[in-house]
């Protein structure tokens, strides 16, 4: 049936035809409203992701005692911010940031994706699960940050912490130089999870 | 643990043959069709019209047939285009609408 349709644009308006069918259908029958999507992807889209993560991070680029205290107990900090609900419950609990400095580098990993501090980072890229990013990760850390485009000087000592059910970590990337004149939220914007996973560092816009 | 359904269906896709675009940690959508056929698939199974687990063979087996139906030249790939094939098919196994009464809808 699809052979018919030989160009994206075709398959696109096709395909969009039979999503709006049977989402009609759907409604019809009573099985949804049309609030249901939007319902279900709020989900993701505004209460648990990588805009959280940023908004901590951006906190304690701003606040050095928010700072202090987000690394010595972190749900406990970031149950202070105004964040969706469950952030510190469930996977939150676990949940453990570490701070770079000027002489250290933090690089997370993890086996199991269950085990990605979701609610923060939200989901995991491609490559976060394959066994060879993780082994080399673990046992060669400066040269998989080279391969990320993150030269780390040697001077710079590389911690690689591997979350598990009990730990799940983030990193607490550096304020870029160069940000003094910018708001929280504009900092926020600088924040990515690659930076909080620490495959990557935050910079300047 | 306290887990929402919503994290838990995702979760388990990480990793798999299944797993959703994704980019900068958030799921990505080409266009609203996409972002619609995730949500009613997803909005279904939550409210148990059919399992997320038996949702996600059907799309396991549908991007397989796909894959062997293009061994060489995969330029026309969208993960969309299987997800909602897969989720017609789920809809109707779970008897909430009939195959016939989705084409039928489809034609008018």
């Amino acid at each position: 049936m699809m052979d018919r349709f030989h160009y994206r644009q075709d398959r696109e308006a096709y395909s969009a035809a039979r999503v709006k069918a049977l989402e009609a259908l759907l409604i019809k029958k009573g099985v949804i409203t049309d609030k249901t999507v939007d319902t279900v992807l709020d989900f993701f889209e505004t209460k648990m992701g990588p805009f959280n993560g940023a908004k901590i991070v951006a906190r304690a680029w701003v606040d050095p005692a928010f700072k202090d205290r987000l690394v010595a107990d972190t749900p406990k900090a970031i149950a202070e911010l105004q964040l969706p609900e469950g952030m510190a419950g469930a996977e939150g609990e676990h949940m453990r940031a570490v701070a770079n400095a000027p002489h250290v580098h933090n690089l997370i990993i993890c086996t199991l994706c269950s085990c990605y501090p979701w609610p923060v980072l939200g989901l995991p890229p491609y490559w976060y699960k394959d066994p060879t990013f993780r082994s080399r990760a673990a046992r060669e850390p400066r040269a998989v940050l080279t391969e990320f485009g993150l030269a780390v000087p040697d001077a710079v000592e590389i911690k690689v912490w591997d979350s598990s059910a009990q730990i799940r970590w983030f990193v607490v990337p550096e304020r870029p130089a160069g940000t003094d004149g910018l708001s929280e939220a504009e900092l926020e914007t600088l924040v990515t999870p690659e930076a909080m996973m620490g495959v990557a560092v935050a910079r300047a816009a | 643990m306290l887990t929402q359904f919503e994290h838990f269906a995702v979760t388990e896709m990480m990793g798999s043959t299944d797993n959703p675009p994704r980019a900068n940690g958030s799921l990505c959508f080409g266009s609203e069709w996409e972002r619609k056929a995730f949500g009613m698939a997803l909005a279904l199974a939550k409210d148990g019209f059919f399992e997320w687990d038996d949702f996600r063979d059907e799309l396991i087996s549908t991007i397989s047939a796909w894959e062997a139906a293009h061994p060489v030249d995969r330029s026309s790939w969208n993960y969309y285009d299987q997800f909602l094939a897969a989720l017609e098919k789920a809809v109707a196994k779970s008897g909430v609408i009939d195959a016939d009464e989705i084409k039928a809808a489809f034609a008018a």
